[in-house]
């Protein structure tokens, strides 16, 4: 019995959208679910990501490496800056009240956001709302035929980020000390700078980790499709989320395995039905986690890795 | 003798309160004072300036001869001064050897790319004081376990195996009898005395009079913001002010 190849296709481009939204899905969950901190504009440090890619290819064309490392790099800056300007200041009260005060630390919900808005406003006023090409020779979507099924080099590329990104990521927060510090800071916070963890810095240094990864799926995702646009973090960003809540909150891997879902669900959405509804699959997971499994699909998270 | 912590004339103020008043005490190396006070005396703030947390309105305190009422929290805990709260600061979601090893960290210091890259001769210390501090409360085979299966009392002594880890010159406890019934009591305040003996500067927090006064060597006590007995345990025990302080009547 054989299974139709355009099914298979179908399959292998739900699987690579669910990549994709892994790649994002995961220095989203180590900012938002391990750290414990509401951060909305995630999104943006992607887009940014993006858009350093563009002018680093378009000014240098380097390989394809070194734009990684580049943007990689640069994100980590606006991840630094991002959190000194939207979450720092929210951290001036560090008693118990304010620490137990869910007002004190869901304001970054709205701050970040701000900072959202305020990046997406600013790369219309320089670059405009339309799209933007990126040079096709940078681009990573050569096709390559497995059998049956065609899939891009992107697909390729995408996939093993992803997967470095993962496995160091549990190396980092399992192996490591400034992944301990990480840990207890989100267990804890006021414990870990008792025991001589400078929390301050434990929370940059996860800020740049994560919107590292952030600018990287950015930039990959990009030269996936070619094109670029302000507002292109949104979705991706909103997808994320969605993953992050059903990997329960605090599990990176919980998130990446969602994501796969997610992808692989709203392919098969688009073909079975049409694809006007494949963004109701998310929202539709999404609602049916908060009722079913409130604690997400992968139990309570028991560590926040 | 020179003291290990000295504290000279601390205030701080809270609007038109003065939690603590022109308090100055010390405690020398090896010695396990007591901190006793009816409630609202002062004793956490105290405690609070101390650590770092609270900054003093005026005053100072200087540990091993520096001056540290200025410096934020981790860094005073870097130098040398661990603490233990009373509601529990473990944590729950970490292995009981993680929980110890943050105590090691935080000690040793976790400059970024050192701690990313940095192998070797640090990660075995790491290890080997932590597995010293869990071997020190009894606790080393349950290292894999996580926090939160821990018994209450257990999880007393796990926050000092997270305090020892960081190898300090002095520790304080507050209250680290709260939630304990008799046995357990006695049975922390031998480990404390033993703790003590073997040379750590011990300074305890507590409510219970009796924990104090058995194993304590000096007894601060504090009514209102202000030190108003600071000597040997059977002086404060007979002392006229401590005695009002605490029952409210002319004694």
């Amino acid at each position: 019995m054989s299974i139709d190849p355009y099914y298979l296709q179908q399959l292998a481009i739900g699987l690579s959208q669910g990549v994709i939204y892994a790649l994002m899905a995961i220095g989203f969950t180590l900012i938002f679910g391990v750290l414990n901190v509401v951060n909305f504009a995630h999104g943006e440090i992607y887009t940014l990501g993006a858009f350093v890619g563009l002018l680093v290819i378009a000014t240098f064309a380097p390989p394809l490496v070194v734009v990684l490392l580049l943007v990689a790099a640069v994100g980590a800056l606006f991840g630094v800056g991002l959190e000194r300007i939207a979450f720092k200041p929210f951290r001036r009260f560090s008693d118990e009240a304010s620490l137990k005060s869910r007002a004190m630390r869901e304001s970054t919900l709205m701050s970040s956001l701000a900072v959202s808005i305020v990046v997406r406003e600013a790369l219309e006023i320089g670059f405009g709302s339309q799209m933007q090409t990126m040079p096709f020779e940078a681009m990573i979507n050569k096709p390559i035929a497995l059998g049956p099924v065609t899939i891009v080099t992107g697909d390729v590329i995408i996939f093993a980020v992803a997967v470095v990104m993962l496995v160091a990521l549990q190396w980092l927060l399992t192996r490591t000390r400034v992944g301990l510090a990480i840990r207890a800071v989100s267990a804890n916070p006021l414990g870990a700078k008792y025991v001589g963890i400078d929390t301050d810095r434990t929370i940059v240094t996860t800020f740049a980790v994560g919107s590292m990864m952030g600018a990287a799926a950015g930039l990959l995702v990009g030269l996936y499709y070619g094109s670029i646009f302000p507002a292109m973090g949104f979705v991706p960003g909103i997808k994320a989320f969605v993953a992050m809540v059903m990997g329960g909150l605090s599990s990176i891997p919980g998130a990446v395995i969602c994501a796969l879902l997610l992808g692989l669900s709203e392919g098969l959405a688009t073909t079975f039905v049409s694809s006007n509804w494949a963004d109701m699959v998310a929202y539709g997971f999404l609602v049916v986690t908060l009722i079913f499994f409130p604690q997400g699909l992968f139990g309570a998270g028991r560590e926040r890795v | 003798m020179s003291a290990l912590i000295e504290i000279s004339n601390l205030t701080r103020r809270f609007g038109g309160l003065v939690a603590v008043d022109g308090v100055s005490t010390s405690v020398a190396p090896g010695e396990l004072v007591g901190l006793i006070g009816p409630n609202g005396a002062g004793k956490t703030t105290l405690f609070n300036l101390i650590s770092g947390f609270t900054r003093p309105t005026s005053g100072t305190v200087r540990f091993k001869g520096e001056p540290i009422d200025r410096l934020k929290p981790h860094a005073i805990a870097a130098r040398g001064l661990a603490r233990t709260f009373q509601n529990l600061r473990i944590f729950p979601n970490m292995s009981v050897f993680d929980n110890v090893s943050v105590g090691a960290v935080g000690a040793i210091g976790q400059s970024a790319l050192q701690a990313v890259f940095g192998r070797g001769a640090r990660r075995d210390e790491i290890t080997a004081r932590t597995f010293a501090a869990l071997d020190r409360v009894g606790l080393t085979d349950r290292a894999g376990e996580l926090a939160a299966n821990l018994s209450y009392g257990k999880r007393k002594y796990l926050e000092i195996a997270r305090a020892l880890a960081m190898k300090p010159d002095l520790l304080i406890l507050d209250e680290p009898a709260a939630g304990l019934d008799d046995s357990e009591t006695a049975e922390l305040a031998r480990f404390i005395r033993e703790l003590n003996r073997e040379g750590l500067a011990i300074m305890l927090v507590e409510h219970d009079m009796n924990l104090v006064m058995s194993i304590t060597t000096r007894v601060v006590v504090l009514s209102s913001g202000r030190k108003i007995a600071d000597d040997a345990p059977a002086v404060v025990r007979a002392d006229p002010a401590v005695l009002e302080a605490y029952l409210g009547v002319e004694a």
